[in-house]
């Protein structure tokens, strides 16, 4: 449970619901939720099965008579698990391109030089030099920051991943530098991970809990024009992307509970 | 009334006494060696034993049941504790193993001793040298006794079964055409012993890095510390108890090659010799079939992780120390260490380099922004956002 479950000024705010007209927006639909929830547990999985490599001696013993069955698991589910994330990455592939959803995801992810001035911008705010935050679009510089290096963390872990998997068609030399790259860029991915997405979706300060958002799919209305008020204007001056992003107003979504109690087979709700 | 009832109760307890003693005494020599040197006259006494000149503590007490349980139990103690015809013992000699031990070898009916063992390890990397071919501080190579005590018989336990039973069974087998027991049981331990290996991987790499890690050693003999090889999937599958995990002699000696016998590389009979290396990659006839299709590049490679020398031939200066004169291992890092070699370790490095600034770089970055993006937050939120 976050902080922001814990305010009593949060859940009051959020138990508002849609019976005082208050909207919900869709910020990922079906398949991304279940992409992001395969890649999160995947990611677990690989972080602390890999991580068991470095473990110093004292504590690899420490399992003492399970230490050999420890290790022989570590390497399965090491191995299953980034089969998984490369088979997810393969199919997000697939889903930037031949799906409506997809293009639009990609179209709105890739980096264009607002980014770079949104950054800017948004420090000198952080610092206090400007009174009011950029507008966001539906994807800030954090998250287009945080995407492309997931993508490119992805590749070099699975590729670097396949050629250990197979060590004995390589050079060592080759090897060398997997066994290196593999290794200081799960660093980087972890690190990363945990001050970079951990701390801005859980940690951050800010008016309403977003921290549900990976199993609903939802953000409410306030959330929307704080964080994300450029989109939040284009929604709201184009029906069609009303359709689209607000919840409910696809007739598909009529029948949709609202989003306050949340339960892990909200998962299976589409938008 | 009482005093009467003790009176009866005395004589059967006396003999019970009597039964267990005779039959716990009659157990307990039932393995163990006659005494036929009457060494155990004053060796039995648990206490026994002084400080020496270095004031090493030397105990001289035997445990005759567990002495008989040992690879050496059917030895006679003068067999290799030859001399010590004066008590107190004052024409005390080493024990030479190469000493013939008054024990036929069956296969040759010939006296034993272990004379062939020895020959090979002089030979070896590890060998003190001789005239002909003298080597350099000869008292930091290891004896015999730097690897080896005299070990214990331990059952036999393995794919057929985990425990004594397994010993059991087989030698209720033997019994029946070997009537002489302790015989027997002496050559079943023995052929036994050596169905697994003495020691874990762990001790492996113990027994060997107390000379292999220390760097003032090896560098008087001109090589550069192992500790590198603490860098490698080998040695992860061995810190998690792996068993037949990669440790020193998986590759030094693997299969159909001898401790005994371990050879630099560039001996050309050598396992680590780069014309044998795809061979002992794939360790094909061993228990562990390692890298069953390993390439020659694969194989080519250096195991270790790269260390000192490569450093040095790198163009990193290793300074001396006080206690460290590396001029041998700077002299010996020009010819281990080939060009290439240097130059994969120079690539390495700067991989190695890119990432530290990558990961310091994005990571301080982030640690900034979110540090700032959380005073923000709390100022325009409140405390608990």
């Amino acid at each position: 449970m976050s902080n922001k479950d814990l305010n009593p000024e949060v859940s009051a705010h959020n138990s508002a619901g849609p019976e005082t007209g208050k909207r919900y927006f869709i910020r990922l639909n079906l398949s991304e939720r279940l992409q992001h929830f395969i890649l999160f547990a995947c990611f677990i999985v690989l972080a602390v099965t890999g991580f068991m490599v470095m473990l110093p001696e004292v504590v690899a013993q420490a399992f003492g008579g399970a230490s050999e069955t420890v290790f022989f698991y570590r390497g399965i589910l090491h191995r299953i698990a980034g089969i998984i994330l490369i088979s997810v990455g393969m199919y997000h592939f697939l889903y930037l391109l031949f799906t409506r959803a997809g293009r639009r995801w990609l179209i709105d992810m890739l980096p264009r030089p607002r980014d770079l001035k949104d950054m800017i911008f948004n420090m000198f705010y952080y610092l206090g030099f400007k009174k009011e935050p950029p507008e966001f679009d539906r994807f800030s510089y954090k998250q287009k920051f945080e995407y492309v290096a997931l993508i490119a963390g992805s590749i070099i872990m699975s590729a670097t991943g396949l050629l250990l998997w197979t060590e004995y068609k390589w050079s060592k030399f080759i090897l060398d530098i997997a066994t290196l790259v593999h290794g200081m860029e799960a660093i980087l991915a972890c690190l990363a991970i945990m001050i970079w997405h951990l701390f801005e979706v859980y940690l951050l300060p800010r008016k309403s809990s977003i921290s549900k958002t990976w199993i609903t799919g939802l953000i409410d209305e306030d959330e929307m024009k704080d964080e994300f008020a450029a989109q939040y204007k284009k929604i709201m001056d184009d029906p069609a992307l009303q359709k689209i992003y607000i919840h409910g107003e696809d007739p598909a979504d009529q029948k949709a509970k609202t989003p306050l109690e949340v339960k892990i087979t909200d998962l299976a709700r589409i938008h | 009334m009482r005093f009467k009832s003790l009176m009866l109760i005395k004589p059967y307890c006396l003999a019970a006494i009597l039964v267990i003693l005779y039959v716990g005494n009659a157990f307990s020599q039932s393995d163990a060696i006659p005494d036929t040197e009457n060494c155990l006259l004053c060796h039995r006494y648990p206490s026994m034993g002084r400080f020496d000149k270095k004031g090493i503590k030397r105990i001289f007490y035997i445990n005759d049941k567990k002495f008989a349980n040992s690879v050496h139990g059917n030895l006679r103690c003068k067999s290799c504790h030859v001399g010590l015809d004066e008590i107190p013992h004052t024409d005390i000699k080493k024990v030479d193993c190469s000493t013939k031990c008054h024990v036929k070898e069956p296969s040759t009916n010939k006296e034993f001793s272990h004379i062939n063992m020895i020959e090979k390890y002089q030979a070896s990397v590890h060998g003190k040298g001789n005239k002909a071919k003298p080597i350099s501080f000869p008292e930091d190579l290891p004896t015999c006794k730097d690897c080896h005590n005299n070990s214990m018989y331990i059952p036999f336990s393995g794919m057929w079964g985990k425990s004594e039973a397994l010993s059991n069974e087989t030698l209720g087998r033997c019994f029946g055409c070997h009537p002489e027991k302790q015989w027997a049981k002496k050559f079943y331990s023995h052929f036994t012993q050596r169905m697994r290996r003495r020691r874990s991987p762990v001790e492996i790499i113990v027994l060997c890095t107390r000379c292999h890690e220390d760097s003032e050693k090896m560098a008087r003999h001109g090589l550069e510390t192992v500790d590198t090889y603490k860098d490698t999937f080998h040695w992860a599958q061995v810190k998690f108890g792996v068993e037949n995990a990669p440790d020193c002699i998986s590759c030094h000696a693997p299969v159909g090659y001898t401790t005994h016998d371990i050879r630099p590389r560039t001996d050309a009979i050598s396992p680590i010799n780069p014309a044998n290396r795809v061979k002992t990659c794939s360790n094909q006839g061993g228990l562990q079939t390692c890298h069953p299709g390993a390439t020659a590049g694969f194989a080519g490679g250096r195991v270790h992780a790269y260390g000192v020398k490569a450093q040095m031939v790198a163009g990193k200066e290793i300074a001396d120390t006080e206690n460290l004169d590396m001029s041998l291992v700077r002299k010996r890092a020009e010819s281990d260490i080939s060009a290439q070699e240097a130059f994969y370790y120079t690539i390495l490095e700067y991989i190695r380099l890119f990432y530290k600034v990558l990961i310091g770089g994005t990571i301080g970055f982030m640690c900034l922004h979110q540090f700032l993006a959380y005073r923000s937050g709390r100022r325009k939120h409140g405390k608990t956002g």
